[in-house]
């Protein structure tokens, strides 16, 4: 009897995990499915104007997104303009920054007794909120060009510098620093000089706490980009234009300028994402 | 001499070192421009002016000096800041909670959970705040959102951090489902929910601020676009930047405070 | 010794397949029977790969056997954990770190229901027991690791489990550290009469320990010999130094399938 009980459970057992055998595909494909349902559920309430009775709103406010699509299209050229100058600050900045923060990160490394209060400064730095760096540096930023278009964008670039330097200099020091136990000795016992364990052993290792600090400081410093433009002298740029645009009322194109600034964002990241990809494939 | 040695290696030694160079460096800039503007004070005041500009007594707005009226200000935007930032914590650290008890929840939010960290969320302020039509919901509502991510994916982190041996043990213990979250995890998430606050709060704040500036209703940000335009002493401007500065750097530290207090252990052996 | 002895956990043909990430099928283990008594030191020994661990995890029910079964107390695993009867040891002190050393110990009997006062009776009992008093209210991360791996043998011991299942406790140990607790242990066991279940690969931990080595070899992961030890207890160290000792130790070399490990 109780053998006869046993010998059911086992054959359970057996179907459950031919069950979970099955899953396994339908695992991979729910992660893909689950969202994409999510998605649909959400556009659709978006569309049936659900969403606008939720928030009170109209589709003046709220425009459909098929509406939202059209403008984009129609005004396809001016969007192209204003993305290429959010991109381009974004980018500088965040190439400058980036360089500069490993800098401080290398000198503090090598220099630990005075840098890292250098550091511990930077990282304050990283909490000043950006609407108080941005107008500082349009007025520093007067006499750097005649051209307010260039003088403008002197000044954004240089506060998504900043932004970006505080955020690689902290996460890149760490890469620096917290290596394997053993290879600092190893290298101390090959009497290695400071450039070398700097170059075979400081650098690499800190490559992936690069990847950490772009993950932050890529959607960081389009977010910066934005913010910077409300202040800037010239008007250019996604974030200037969404709000140009709302001053005016004029809604749906507000809408396509945030719809533009989401892609940005999705779009830097899946380039992030495809880099570390490849760079970060020997680490694992 | 072992004494100021002592001193001087210490990681306060060198902030502190820095700080000065940084005020040195501040003042050699002050004293150029002041020789070669023609309005020193819009590029690159002296500190003491700001500081002398703090406590004069001159009335800068209707019948406030310019501490009280960045004070206030400040009060205002804080309280919206912390509001916007509770709501956005709790609902992070619920989402996180709910996508650890459900891997089905986990795969539906997952994705948009990054998505709306890609989002410059502060770029959509103004519609916000057209679609709310309030300028405090629109605050609130904004520092909520951009709170909402640091919580919810550290908390998550903090979440998986935990070793399968303690589920192993836990479950050798035979624990309910409900000891293994109040024993195990969410102790485990604690530091990490306090990373997320450390990037959250000053982000809270700065939201706030930038809200302010879309509408001239009292607050921080407001008073800044108001000092820009030379509606009052442009010290007065010169005080906002430090004292949003300052903020966002108090802020975090007083997280870590707080960190400290909460989970003991944390604490450096 | 004349009495009959209990049998506490029974095994009978049980083994363990699974299946690899190509999806070909890894016995684990295969056809064990074993029947250990009550209040029986065990050790299951074997070179890494014979399916020590999952023997254990099978006893402990963290692992279902895929053939036969077990038996323990008459009952299935998972009763037994139900009633929670089992302590484990894991290679690593998985303590917690936000808890105190105390509170570490405390836990198991949190989430059985102890009163307050018991918890904390016991825990100081346990602690003294391990030579930790004095570190009760330290936070894990200030102990060393042989202190960590106390806390978590007066854990263990807390409950008061009729069946104790250790998994290369002290393996991560220093020579020295290892030493002084394969002493508290068995003074632990003797103290408190539990059925100990203990994995190792360390030939002289098992046979200083035991009253009966389990060998097992690997590919497919079975039991090759069982092992008498029949020294005297209490066991001092200086057992180590007998000849009969290094016999006991050769015998099991010896008795792996396949000669030399």
């Amino acid at each position: 009897m109780e053998r006869e009980v046993r010998l059911q459970k086992i054959g359970r057992r057996k179907t459950l995990r031919q069950r979970a055998k099955e899953n396994r595909k339908w695992q991979k494909a729910s992660t893909i499915v689950l969202p994409v349902i999510l998605g649909v559920i959400l556009v659709g309430l978006w569309q049936g104007q659900v969403l606008h009775g939720w928030f009170h709103t109209d589709t003046f406010t709220l425009p459909l997104l098929d509406k939202i699509g059209g403008i984009m299209f129609d005004i396809k050229d001016k969007i192209l303009i204003n993305t290429l100058s959010t991109v381009s600050v974004a980018f500088i900045g965040l190439l400058v920054g980036s360089l500069l923060g490993y800098l401080v990160a290398v000198l503090a490394a090598m220099f630990p007794k005075i840098g890292m209060g250098g550091l511990s400064v930077i990282g304050a730095f990283a909490s000043i909120p950006v609407v108080a760096l941005a107008p500082v540096l349009n007025n520093w930023t007067k006499d750097v060009s005649s051209q307010a278009s260039i003088r403008s964008m002197v000044s954004k670039i240089i506060v998504v510098t900043l932004i970006c330097a505080a955020d690689m200099g902290l996460n890149a020091y760490r890469g620096l620093t917290e290596i394997k136990p053993f290879s600092e000795d190893l290298m101390a016992i090959y009497a290695a000089p400071k450039r070398t364990v700097l170059w075979k052993l400081r650098l690499p290792n800190s490559l992936p706490y690069v990847f950490t600090a772009l993950k932050v400081s890529v959607p960081a410093s389009i977010m910066t980009a934005i913010v910077s433009e409300y202040f800037a002298e010239y008007i250019t740029g996604v974030g200037r234009q969404i709000r140009e645009n709302i001053v005016l009322a004029q809604y749906s194109t507000a809408w396509a300028y945030i719809a533009t600034a989401c892609l940005i964002g999705v779009i830097s990241y899946v380039i992030l994402m495809a880099l570390q990809s490849i760079l970060l494939r020997r680490y694992h | 001499m072992k004494k100021i040695k002592a001193i001087t290696g210490t990681k306060w030694f060198s902030s502190f070192l820095w700080i000065v160079l940084l005020i040195i460096a501040w003042e050699v800039g002050a004293m150029v421009v002041a020789a070669t503007k023609r309005t020193p004070e819009n590029i690159l005041p002296h500190l003491y002016q700001i500081i002398a500009a703090a406590f004069s007594g001159k009335k800068v707005t209707g019948d406030m000096t310019a501490v009280q009226a960045v004070l206030s200000s400040a009060g205002l935007t804080l309280i919206r800041a912390l509001l916007g930032f509770i709501i956005g914590a709790v609902i992070g650290f619920l989402f996180a909670l709910l996508m650890k008890m459900s891997g089905m929840v986990e795969k539906i939010l997952f994705p948009y959970l990054m998505l709306i960290q890609l989002i410059p969320v502060l770029g959509i302020a103004p519609i916000i705040l057209a679609i709310t039509g309030d300028i405090n919901i629109s605050r609130v509502i904004i520092a909520a959102i951009l709170s909402f991510y640091p919580v919810a994916a550290n908390t998550l982190a903090g979440f998986k951090s935990v070793e399968q041996e303690k589920y192993d043990l836990m479950f050798i213990y035979a624990a309910k489902r409900r000891s293994l979250y109040t024993k195990v995890l969410i102790p485990a998430s604690l530091p990490y929910l306090f990373t997320g606050f450390k990037i959250a709060a000053p982000m809270a704040v700065t939201a706030s601020i930038l809200v302010d500036t879309l509408q001239g209703d009292g607050g921080l940000g407001c008073l800044l676009s108001q000092s820009l335009k030379h509606a009052m002493s442009i010290h007065v401007f010169w005080l906002i930047v430090f004292f949003s500065a300052f903020l966002g750097i108090v802020i975090s530290k007083v997280i870590g405070l707080i960190e400290v207090g909460i989970a003991p252990w944390r604490r450096r052996v | 010794m004349g009495v009959e002895r209990e049998i506490e956990i029974k095994t009978r043909n049980m083994g363990v397949t699974f299946k690899d990430n190509e999806d070909n099928d890894v016995q684990a283990l295969t056809n064990v029977n074993l029947e250990i008594y009550k209040g029986e030191f065990i050790a299951l020994l074997g070179p890494s790969g014979c399916g020590k661990t999952t023997l254990l995890r099978c006893v402990a029910d963290l692992q279902k056997p895929t053939e036969g079964d077990v038996h323990i107390q008459g009952m299935t695993p998972k009763e037994v954990r139900l009633q929670q009867k089992f302590g484990f040891v894991f290679q690593q002190p998985v303590l917690f770190d936000w808890r105190t050393v105390k509170k570490n110990v405390e836990l198991p009997m949190e989430i059985m229901g102890y009163s307050k006062g018991e918890r904390s009776d016991r825990a100081d009992e346990m602690l003294e027991m391990v030579g930790l008093k004095d570190f009760a209210n330290h936070y894990p991360k200030q102990l060393s690791g042989g202190m960590q791996q106390r806390a978590n043998i007066a854990r263990a011991f807390g409950l008061d489990p009729d069946i104790l299942l250790m998994d290369e406790p002290f393996s991560a140990l220093d020579e020295f550290t290892k030493e002084k607790l394969h002493e508290d242990l068995l003074r632990i066991w003797r103290a408190t009469n539990k059925t100990i279940l203990f994995v190792t690969h360390n030939i002289q931990e098992g046979v200083f320990l035991s009253d009966r080595i389990c060998v097992l070899s690997p590919h497919p992961g079975r039991l090759s010999a069982i092992v008498d030890v029949d020294l005297d207890r209490p066991r001092a160290l200086e057992v180590k130094e007998s000849a009969h000792f290094n016999e006991l130790v050769a015998k099991v070399r010896n008795s792996f399938e396949g000669g030399s490990v």
